[in-house]
């Protein structure tokens, strides 16, 4: 057993995605001490993997890696990745927090992020930044900005060849490597632990995730960012170029029938930007968007919605019924117009995105620190009309998609503000 | 061939985002355009334009901040200035339409890019 | 680690024989998919002055950064040029790269080859590169021109003035004294509250919108750092950030002036109003827009709705007026622009008040005109679903057939084109038309041009970037708190004003502020006292004659320049420059450029 690691701060920021970023920055800016706690090997969230982002089509590596670089640089902040938290206990007016860093195999103080062990490593997996769609090593960096530059290697799919280890210039394997426990104390806590999309599976009508053609949102960021698993726009059955494609609204939200009644805010938008942006790789392909209401509500949203219809994107209200395919994988979407004809129609089109929604990715109540959820398992504000960000837990604060669905722009925002209230209570001690 | 190069003088303040603006709308004009950016145009005297045209600029466009202008008085100096300058250009026998004083916002991108097709149609005659 | 030592030692850097290195970036493909950076930056690696020249996929990135780093510390370079996206995105992240590495911050040029030349010559991919080579090669001539500078710091206000007294206003002088911060509140109107007492029940906590104003105020008035003043009337803005200067009147007519280091803009918005006959408003007494008939609807007793001496028996919401307008549909507003944003609160507002009427009035039949229903917000479909239930007959129509209202004394006839009927007419009687109107902001015209304050097509305050710089104005220590910079709703407004409250307390985490140092420069060998300069300067005291080593010169005073230049252009000898900006660096970049 390693010896405990001990680390006092002011703040301790759960979750590296652009809300646990922008918090952690507005905290240390301001003075103050914060400790990062990252699931995964890399800070950045989901936003780092997306491709350009609504409504400037900015890169979404633009805007984030000089966030996460401020952060790795920051003299006030310590980012732990791919480190759990296990439990986070009140004493008194302290916080103390069991963190489990998960062994990399790797020696990261010797670590030159060289990714010779990498390119040796004969045993490929699939890569779930690329979701699924390419292919990584049994060690490897995670992806091209990811920082911190270390490689992970995933022992359960390892052949124990040790070609890495012979390749590693500066000897820094270690095979044997175990997790490493850590005790943060901290005044305050900031759960940012943010979202997933609603699975594949969650509606039976629309393929179960089987039907090769029809894609998540997520899969469609990396199908179009410019440094995606194929370099271009394909599809996963075949790797023909679509012709047509089509955008399923509402595919996991405003949907009792899954428990998902509420409105997941970002979809109708993200379906937008992705269908501009596809237009512009695929110029003679169809784009339609099948919706019930186009929710373009922030600043800018609705000239972006109009740029888009002006760019020959189809806009169709309809509700999708089913989903189904042809011999030759295309899928057919059943759709039931809610203008023109009211005859359900079917239509056959080369790759669907099923625009899902966000659900919870972390239960914030388990924790035992006073913290209460809505019925969807979204973090509850204790006085929704005094605070965006003060929580039933005295000194625990929530910060963006953690208290449901929001977009970047009021993630960024919401962040600042979880930041503010979490000084003046630490101020308040 | 010669490049017919058209210099684009911008403001920190106003134009230069209107230039970025055209640019994340993904609106097109020609390559032969060169964007430098100030605090102010108002700070160039007469000579820097009589110079960059010998040098073989073939035609620019000062694009001011206009009445958005963050510095006191500097609009009506720059205005009177370009004023000198066109006599001095009449003297030397540069056509004066190859030298045009604009206003442009963060956001007017239709105005930036008639500004640049005027100029062009300006320059192809020099 | 410690700035102002680092500070210190890239003071010298300029002494050192300059090695420029300069950085190319692919942007992922934003960039190198029309330009050839590997041309770029072959052609910039043989410059006169260029020590290295490099292409990077994502030079913003921890690995771009630190190949700068790494050139800095091998191979000595002391000045840099990163080609990319626009400053405005990145300019700031590579100074910090030079000056984390100890080379003055200001030894970067930054070159945009993006938004002026990926993104605008996409079908000339030749020209696009050969205008990034030059406008990379004006970039090092500039650089090696350049200067260290070094940050002016002022001395700052400890102090927030908070400009609206409203939920943000309240919100952030709140949030600043929170963190420590003296703040200021300056309220118009008699009152602390802003639009809140007018609200009724809000969504979704169904509080009054009177009793949120009285929680807040409570809390206002209670924090001992803030001070409130009601009935102001502001007359002067000016200053600059660390000092600015408000004065304003007293509702006694006295004068009086706040100090601030920073201000922040909650001055609110005002409720979108129809034009004398949109939909018959103005002209007859049953319509009504939305905020006035939930005011209405909060003093009529229950059972029976009765308004103008008659009952209602039916009631039709008409959704969008004043928002989402379209070019030759809708008539354009005062400045001749169209409201073409959507006001992003006004659907739920509108389902909620129906939720209300049904439950006091059931009986009142309810018709809801919309194009889109926008209830985005965690709860907010439970008051569509709760609407539906209720019997509010809903229909939906599209932007080009815009309902249609005739109004008599037997009531209001609608006519509505339909999609939900498959794009039927459907005609209805109607008592009472309620307009769901939406958002403008709220006149600060005195304000925005005194203090030159920027604004979007929109009209409301424009930030610098929606995710880099949410809150901030592009001038210095102004920030953005709520519905001046857009529609939210309030628990929206307080997420806005705390963070425009947490960048200000960032602004003010120290006694003095660094200061960009782009003021005029004066070279005293090279001026020869002829005096021509201050009379250009319009800033009092900035500009003035002196006597420096018993030689008549110009000077300069840097904490009242603002570098607009003015003074440079009318230098006979070329003695006085901004710095960071001088001409001959202008003139070697028009070289560089025109250079066949």
């Amino acid at each position: 057993m390693k010896t405990l690691e001990k680390i006092e701060v002011d703040a301790l920021v759960v979750g590296s995605g652009i809300a646990g970023l922008q918090s952690a920055l507005d905290l240390a800016d301001q003075g103050y001490t914060v400790a990062i706690v990252e699931k995964n090997p890399s800070i950045g969230g989901k936003m780092i993997s997306l491709s350009k982002v609504f409504p400037t089509l900015d890169c979404a590596s633009c805007i984030t890696t000089p966030r996460m670089a401020s952060v790795s640089h920051h003299p006030r902040i310590q980012a732990l990745t791919y480190s759990t938290v296990d439990g986070i206990k009140r004493e008194g007016k302290t916080f103390t927090a069991s963190v489990t860093r998960k062994p990399r195999y790797i020696d990261e103080k010797e670590c030159i992020s060289c990714k010779r062990c990498e390119e040796v490593c004969p045993v490929y997996l699939p890569d779930e930044y690329e979701q699924g769609m390419g292919a990584k090593k049994t060690i490897s960096i995670p992806f091209t900005n990811a920082i911190p530059q270390y490689p992970v290697m995933h022992p359960e799919h390892c052949i124990r060849c040790g070609a890495c280890a012979r390749a590693c210039p500066k000897d820094c394997l270690e095979f044997l490597q175990e997790p490493a426990p850590v005790e943060i104390k901290a005044k305050a806590v900031i759960l940012a632990t943010g979202y997933e999309t609603t699975p594949m599976t969650a509606k039976k009508q629309y393929g179960m995730g089987a039907l090769p053609n029809v894609i998540s949102p997520m899969a469609a960021e990396r199908l179009l960012a410019p440094h995606g698993p194929y370099g271009r726009v394909l599809r996963p059955s075949d790797g023909m170029v679509p012709g047509s494609i089509a955008y399923v609204q509402c595919a996991g939200s405003r949907d009792k029938s899954i428990g998902i009644p509420y409105c997941s805010r970002v979809c109708c938008m993200y379906a937008i930007k992705q269908a501009i942006l596809l237009s512009g790789s695929l110029p003679i392909a169809d784009i339609t968007i099948y919706y019930m209401d186009i929710r373009a509500f922030g600043k800018g949203y609705e000239q972006f919605y109009n740029n888009a219809r002006a760019m020959g994107i189809n806009f169709v209200k309809a509700k999708v019924a089913r989903i189904t395919e042809d011999d030759k994988h295309n899928p057919i979407v059943r759709i039931e117009k809610q203008e023109g004809t009211s005859a359900p129609e079917e239509v056959k089109h080369e790759l669907v995105v099923l625009s899902q929604g966000l659900v919870p990715a972390c239960d914030g109540t388990k924790f035992n620190l006073g913290v209460g959820n809505n019925d969807f398992g979204f973090v509850q504000l204790s006085d929704e009309t005094s605070s965006s960000a003060v929580t039933a837990g005295t000194g625990v604060f929530a910060a963006g998609t953690v208290k449901g669905p929001r977009d970047i722009p009021d993630s960024v925002v919401d962040a600042g503000a979880a930041a503010m209230e979490a000084a003046a209570y630490i101020r308040r001690l | 061939m010669t490049q017919k190069k058209i210099l684009i003088i911008t403001t920190n303040h106003s134009s230069y985002p209107g230039a970025d603006a055209v640019g994340q709308a993904r609106m097109a004009y020609g390559a032969n355009t060169y964007i430098i950016r100030v605090p102010d145009p108002v700070m160039f005297p007469e000579d820097f334009y009589l110079r960059a045209y010998e040098k073989g600029i073939a035609g620019i466009i000062i694009m001011s901040s206009g009445s958005d202008c963050p510095y006191e008085g500097a609009y009506e100096r720059l205005s009177k200035r370009v004023a000198r300058v066109y006599e001095q250009m009449r003297a030397k026998g540069i056509a004066s339409n190859r030298l045009k004083l604009t206003t442009i916002c963060t956001v007017c991108r239709a105005a930036f890019l008639k500004e640049i097709s005027e100029m062009e149609k300006a320059v192809t005659a020099v | 680690m410690d700035e102002k030592v680092k500070e210190e030692a890239s003071k010298d850097n300029y002494r050192q024989e300059p090695k420029v290195g300069v950085y190319v970036c692919h942007c992922g493909g934003n960039i190198s998919d029309i330009i050839d950076v590997k041309a770029v930056a072959a052609a910039l690696a043989k410059y006169p002055g260029v020590t290295v020249a490099r292409e990077y996929a994502f030079m913003c990135s921890s690995n771009g950064q630190d190949l700068i780093t790494e050139d800095i510390k091998t191979l000595g370079v002391n000045r840099t040029v990163v080609a990319a996206c626009s400053p405005s995105l990145h300019e700031l992240t590579f100074r910090g790269v030079l000056q984390r590495a100890g080379v003055n911050p200001y030894l970067h040029e930054h070159v945009n080859i993006r938004e002026q030349a990926s993104w605008v010559h996409k079908l000339d991919k030749a020209g696009a590169t050969a205008k990034a080579i030059k406008l990379a090669q004006a970039g090092v001539e500039k650089v090696l021109r350049k200067d260290a500078l070094n940050a002016i710091r002022v001395a700052a206000e400890q102090r927030v003035a908070v400009i609206g007294g409203g939920a943000a206003g309240m919100k952030a002088a709140l949030a600043a004294a929170g963190k420590g911060l003296e703040a200021v509140i300056l309220e118009k109107t008699p009152r602390l509250g802003g639009k809140l007492p007018e609200l009724g029940k809000m969504y979704p906590s169904g509080e009054e919108g009177a009793a949120v104003a009285k929680k807040l105020e409570d809390l206002v008035l209670a924090e001992k750092k803030i001070t409130v003043h009601t009935g102001a009337e502001i007359d002067f803005v000016s200053g600059f950030v660390g000092n600015f200067k408000i004065n304003f009147k007293k509702p006694d007519g006295s004068s009086a002036q706040v100090k601030a280091g920073a201000i922040v803009m909650a001055t609110g918005y005002e409720h979108y109003k129809p034009y004398k006959g949109e939909f018959g408003y103005g002209e007859d007494g049953t319509v009504l827009t939305l905020p006035a008939f939930t005011a209405l609807m909060k003093k009529l007793p229950a059972g029976r709705l009765e308004y103008g001496g008659r009952e209602i028996k039916s009631l039709t919401l008409i959704h969008c007026v004043g928002s989402r307008q379209v070019e030759g549909v809708h008539k354009p507003q005062a400045d001749g622009k169209i409201n073409d944003y959507c006001s992003r609160v006004c659907c739920t507002a509108a389902l909620h008040a129906a939720n209300q009427l049904k439950e006091k009035y059931p009986g009142v039949r309810v018709y809801d005109v919309y194009r889109d229903i926008r209830a985005y917000g965690m709860k907010h479909e439970e008051y569509y679903d709760k609407a539906s239930k209720d019997g509010v007959l809903f229909m939906r129509h599209n932007e080009l057939d815009q309902p249609v209202v005739v109004s008599d004394r037997t009531g209001h006839t609608v006519k509505v084109k339909d999609v939900l009927t498959w794009g039927e007419e459907l005609e209805f009687k109607t008592d009472l038309l309620v307009l769901v109107t939406g958002m403008t902001p709220a006149d600060i015209s005195l304000i925005k041009s005194q203090l030159k304050l920027p604004s979007g097509a929109d009209r409301f305050l424009q930030e610098v970037h929606p995710k880099l710089r949410p809150v901030e104005l592009a001038n210095s220590g102004i920030f953005v708190a709520g519905a001046a910079q857009y529609p939210m709703d309030s628990t929206e407004v307080m997420a806005s004003a705390g963070t425009a409250a947490a960048k200000a307390a960032i602004l003010l985490a120290e006694p003095d502020i660094p200061l960009e140092p782009f003021v005029a420069v004066v070279d005293e060998h090279k001026c020869t006292g002829c005096g021509l300069c201050p009379p250009e300067c319009s800033y009092d005291g900035a500009l003035m004659m002196g006597e420096h080593n018993g030689k008549k010169v110009a000077v300069v005073n840097p904490a009242l320049c603002k570098g607009c230049g003015a003074c440079v252009a009318v230098c006979p000898t070329r003695a006085i420059n901004v710095a960071g900006w001088t001409l001959e660096q202008f003139d070697a970049m028009v070289d560089a450029i025109a250079k066949e």
